[in-house]
């Protein structure tokens, strides 16, 4: 909210506390200061008497003024296309600092220029404060006006310093200028001076009729005045209402928004002439068009809350009256409006309509259930001394005021159990006594009566909380809790997901993290999508419509982003979840290498980025751990062949369950992605937390060295190297430790449909040293068995 | 009369001389060998007097011993010179640069959130994570966020159907771990995660994020303790002599509730433009548990007490690193990313 420094300052003693002073001490008791600014800003400011005003001999629309400033008569050229011989104006004379800058003396195409005339804008007055013709020219000031008097910020009230305050959703009670001075003299601890408005006036019974058909409309009050004239506003409610941003309209409307920005509570004024039926019935569940208050035409709904006379709209209630029983120039009479709306059907409505009125965040915020009738006894009192009211009736009520009387206790022991303090009774009872709580002490238990606008307030925590805060969180030191010693540990997952994380970083991968909602066409793009996916009810994009099925998609984005900033030299991997409608998780990995990691360029060692990379770092990561090789199966890809190449891509399985896919881009994939060659996984993580890893355990280092030896095999092309290594695992038997492939050739020396492949076999026997004795027979079993079952021969050296 | 002198300078002359392996094994056979110089010296001897055999024998033992020590130590000296030799033709450039392994990282997020779970490990807090698809019930009823409070709001939520909708805060792993120990007393757990908001995107905004929530309840849990926790923590994440501020704020979960500065880690307090010139720097919300929280869960709020906070793990990694654009950290552009390769 727009706290005006000088509006408050007619409440509570300010004269030894500046701006930036009260704000710092609120700031800290709660009530947040964002800004402080200045209502206008300038110095070496005088009042000027034109006392000629010609056209420059150069220009077509510079003027040539002769000014009296008071101390000299100085000529100065204006631009203004109202500035005119006898005009009181506003002089900035050189030196003078504006937001714009600084004032000098000059020549404007060679006319001496001596100062400057000034309009409100350029003092910096907020623009939306200014009519249209304050802001077209420069602000001419009443022929009363004082030429050399320099006080000119005083002298047009802009001497005025903003606050702006961000209040806590529970304490929009400060809206109410009352009820905010009333809270900075508590935490000032100063008094606090609010207007009597409290006026002796004889009240004729009502002829007014009020009802509320709905239990949204708890409260309502009315009023009639019968006589009321309608002029300009005192000087002091316009700067009032300034203050708070409010622009001044006549003295009637504007007392209906000054009493509200007093008390909170918003009121509306209707035009007595305008409600003939003197009836008034709130309403739900009407379905019409109605125009406003603003022109504008709004469609009404069941739900919004209408102000009807004779069955026909006057108001939206709580947010805007209608064009038809406005207050203008002609209203000689009024109808006072003060009710209590619930603040959910406001709020509905407001949105709704786009209509984010004064009036509407007060009611959606809240409001004292008690200021209507204060505001109507305030709108009186004032109607009476600026609008000349006579024939004033009694106020008719519709509905129970809730006044019932709110008490809530605390003890002190509870106190300084929870803030960890040693205050004293005193102590904790003086702050609640600066906030007008009434505090009764009984033994150790404090009870106080709540002020009906602390709506905020109702159980013992909310008290402490007020003690601790006028008092001030200086007072809490700081301690580390005693209690039972407890063991911290990572979640469930977590160890297992961190270790992956460690392994992948030294494999040369860095981490993303992506958006999880996506568009349509990633939820179609899914590699192993579940069976069903989450749409949002209300998203904010079609772009992010969908919790996501799969982490790929994104991961191919992130791939064409980088290559297009010329980044070509990555491995990414991302560790996120993904959920089908029906609460089922998973927690997936992807993976990505580019065609090449250059590990040093001038030596030339590349990483080639292919299936075997991948498939390499996966085993590495399955490893780790603990799955054996032998759990893993590693099997053509049907699962997916849009996203993935499929003569180049694998799927994997953990014994029988899915666990990924990995491989090339599908070169389609790759071009509409617009990207370079890359080798990409996706694996359910999933299937790795739920299954049982490996025991480590010891093994005694063989005392005996391994016999190797090797063998080179020409194979028909269509036999696959998985094969040829399971032949011979199955034919060597247990001394077979080892059994690694070490080229594949295919060319000169081989006929056409074969390869040669070549083996490394690695014997080692826990019991002897290995002879060629012991490793023959096995050797010849296995030839014999790559023989039978591959049609393998044995190359001719 | 054999000239031992000279027979002696003239050897070692020649191994002196001896400029390769080849010249010296030569000159050794010729010297030491079975049929050279010395071996025939021997031949000589028989023909001696034993008077004679005794002193020339001496003699010829002495240059012997001289030769054979001479003869290995010129060796020695040509082996290390070859060696030095073949390692000169074998100099290399040092100042080329080294063949590094291709270097990973975690996130600048998870990086930040590491650092945080394992602060509160150390003080046996517990990492608990949650479902980021939650129930309103866990999300906002729980939290003490009642149907009709603004919070609730379709514009800051994203919903799924009436019942389910993302989180928008950890809180929801607070209520679910409230309920889940309520029987198991004390808790002290730390839930990290990411929630969602309805916020479009833009340079301090973003419907992502990463939130990260702790919460103690025990016996004679004090705001006291809360603030010694949270000064412990600030220190940590930006340096020793940060000192924290409370401030009064509100949250549905808590109360009292507290807004958190940590003196600003840029200017060491004087002001600058990182904390807007007041030298402070806002970065977490915390509070007590709500009696209402505790009651909600089944927890005898007059018998325990708790404190909970929330910080946001972008916010901690923007101030540490000065980044000043959050959908940095969702762009991914490798070049972003490669900059945080530790905690500091």
């Amino acid at each position: 909210m727009r706290l005006s420094y000088n509006v408050l300052k007619n409440y509570v003693d300010l004269h030894d506390i500046t701006p930036k002073q009260l704000a710092d001490s609120i700031t800290a008791c709660g009530l947040e200061v964002e800004g402080i600014e200045s209502v206008a800003y300038a110095t070496k400011l005088t009042i000027g008497h034109v006392l000629e005003c010609v056209d420059h001999p150069d220009s077509d629309h510079l003027h040539v003024c002769q000014v009296d400033v008071g101390t000299d008569v100085r000529q100065i050229v204006c631009g203004a296309p109202n500035v005119a011989k006898g005009q009181k104006v506003i002089v900035a004379l050189p030196g003078c600092k504006l937001n714009g800058g600084e004032i000098k003396e000059g020549v404007i195409r060679g006319q001496v220029s001596n100062g400057m005339i000034c309009s409100l804008a350029e003092l910096g007055v907020d623009k939306k404060q200014l009519t249209e013709k304050q802001l077209a020219g420069i602000e001419v000031l009443p022929q009363d006006a004082v030429v050399g008097n320099t006080d000119v910020l005083a002298y047009l009230s802009l001497d005025d310093t903003i606050l702006d305050v961000g209040l806590t959703p529970n304490r929009n009670d400060c809206l109410a200028m009352w009820s905010m001075s009333k809270e900075v003299g508590a935490i000032l601890n100063r008094k606090v001076t609010l207007p009597d408005y409290h006026v002796d006036v004889t009240e004729t019974p009502s002829t007014l009729q009020i009802q509320s058909e709905t239990d949204k409309c708890p409260v309502f009050l009315g009023k009639i005045i019968n006589h009321v004239t309608i002029k300009e506003s005192p000087k002091w409610i316009q700067n009032a209402l300034h203050g708070a941003g409010i622009k001044s309209i006549n003295n009637v409307v504007d007392i209906s928004n000054l009493v509200m920005l007093e008390t909170g509570q918003p009121l509306h004024f209707y035009d007595l002439a305008k409600i003939p039926a003197k009836e008034i019935t709130v309403k739900q569940g009407l379905n019409e068009t109605y125009t406003a208050l603003d022109g504008i035409d709004y469609e009404i709904k069941e739900d919004d809350i209408m102000i009807t006379t004779n069955g026909k709209a006057i108001g939206i209630a709580g947010i805007m009256g209608g064009d038809d029983s406005k207050i203008d120039e002609q209203t000689s009479g009024i109808i006072i409006e003060a009710a209590i709306f619930n603040h959910v059907c406001i709020r509905n409505s407001a949105r709704r309509f786009n209509l984010n009125t004064e009036a509407a965040t007060h009611f959606i915020k809240g409001i004292d259930p008690l200021a209507c009738v204060k505001a109507v006894e305030r709108s009186v009192q004032l109607l009476i001394e600026y609008a000349d009211a006579t024939g004033v009736e009694e106020t008719v009520q519709a509905g129970q005021l809730d006044s019932a009387e709110k008490q809530v206790s605390v003890s002190l022991t509870k106190v300084n159990q929870v803030l960890g303090t040693n205050f004293t009774m005193e102590e904790a009872v003086e702050p609640l006594a600066r906030l007008d709580f009434n505090p009764v002490i009984e033994n150790d238990i404090i009870t106080c009566t709540i002020p009906s606008y602390r709506t905020d307030i109702f159980i013992a925590e909310d008290l402490i909380e007020e003690i601790i805060r006028i008092r001030g969180f200086d007072h809490i030191v700081s301690t580390l809790p005693v209690m039972p010693t407890t063991i911290g540990e990572l979640a469930v997952n977590e160890r297992k997901r961190r270790l992956i994380k460690t392994v992948l970083n030294g494999l040369g991968l860095t981490e993303i993290v992506t958006y999880s909602l996506v568009s349509k066409k990633h939820i179609d793009q899914s590699v192993m999508p579940l069976e069903s996916c989450i749409e949002l009810s209300n998203p904010i994009s079609d772009e992010r419509r969908y919790y996501r099925t799969s982490l790929m998609p994104s991961m191919l984005d992130t791939i064409a982003f980088n290559q297009a900033r010329s980044q070509s030299n990555w491995g990414l991997f991302e560790i996120a979840q993904v959920f089908d409608g029906n609460q089922n998780q998973q927690e997936r990995l992807s993976m990505a290498i580019s065609n090449t990691m250059i590990q040093s360029k001038w030596q030339k060692i590349n990483l080639i980025g292919d299936f075997y990379i991948m498939k390499g770092r996966i085993m590495a990561i399955l490893e780790e751990l603990g799955f054996d090789e032998k759990r893993i199966n590693i099997k053509p890809n049907d699962i997916d062949t849009n996203t993935f190449h499929p003569l180049q891509s694998a799927s994997i399985y953990l014994g029988k369950d899915l666990l990924g896919i990995f491989g090339r881009v599908h070169p389609a994939k790759e071009k509409e992605y617009d990207i370079d060659r890359c080798v990409i996984a996706e694996l359910n993580l999933s299937v790795l937390y739920e299954a049982k890893p490996a025991k480590i355990k010891f093994q005694p280092i063989c005392k005996y060295p391994a016999v190797s030896y090797d063998l080179a095999l020409v194979v028909d092309d269509s036999v696959v190297v998985g094969d040829i290594l399971a032949c011979i695992r199955k034919a060597a038997g247990r001394l077979l430790t080892e059994v690694e492939v070490f080229d594949i050739y295919k060319g000169i020396g081989i006929p056409e449909g074969k390869k040669s492949v070549a083996v490394s076999l690695s014997y080692q026997s826990y019991e002897k040293t290995l002879t060629d004795q012991d490793i023959a027979p096995i050797n010849e079993k296995v030839i014999e068995s790559l023989k039978k079952t591959l049609n393998a021969q044995l190359r001719e050296a | 009369m054999i000239k031992w002198e000279e027979i002696k300078q003239e050897v070692l002359h020649d191994i002196e001389e001896a400029d390769s392996k080849e010249v010296i094994d030569k000159l050794k056979v010729d010297v030491l060998g079975k049929k050279g110089m010395m071996a025939g010296f021997m031949q000589q001897m028989k023909t001696l007097s034993p008077e004679e055999k005794r002193e020339f024998g001496q003699k010829v033992n002495e240059l012997k011993k001289l030769f054979e020590s001479t003869f290995s130590a010129r060796m020695e000296e040509l082996i290390e010179k070859a060696m030095l030799e073949k390692m000169k033709k074998e100099a290399i450039d040092i100042t080329l640069p080294g063949a590094r392994p291709y270097n990973g990282s975690l996130h600048p997020l998870n990086l930040v959130q590491q650092e945080i779970e394992d602060i509160f490990i150390s003080m046996g807090y517990s990492v608990v994570e949650g479902p980021e698809v939650e129930l309103d019930f866990y999300n906002f009823e729980r939290a003490n966020i009642p149907q009709g409070h603004p919070a609730r709001d379709m514009q800051d939520t994203f919903y799924i159907d009436s019942e389910r909708l993302l989180r928008t805060h950890t809180t929801a792993i607070q209520t679910r771990t409230l309920e889940a120990l309520h029987d198991k007393l004390p808790i002290k757990v730390i839930c990290p995660g990411k929630v969602y908001r309805r916020d479009d995107d833009d340079a301090t905004h973003s419907h992502q994020f990463v939130q990260m929530e702790g919460l103690v309840v025990a016996e004679n849990i004090t705001l006291s303790d809360l603030k010694g926790t949270l000064e412990l923590l600030a220190r940590k994440m930006f340096g020793d002599s940060r000192t924290i501020r409370l401030r009064p704020s509100y949250f549905q979960f808590t109360e009292p509730s507290v807004e958190v500065d940590v003196s600003c880690h840029i200017c060491g307090g004087k002001g600058c433009p990182v904390c807007k010139g007041t030298g402070w720097i806002e970065i977490l919300g915390a509070g007590m548990v709500h009696p209402n929280v505790l009651e909600m869960a089944g927890i005898d709020s007059k018998k325990y007490t708790g404190f909970a906070f929330g910080v946001g793990v972008e916010r901690v990694a923007m101030l540490k690193y000065g980044i000043d654009d959050i959908r940095n950290f969702y762009i991914n552009d490798i070049r972003f990313l490669k900059a945080f390769t530790r905690f500091e």
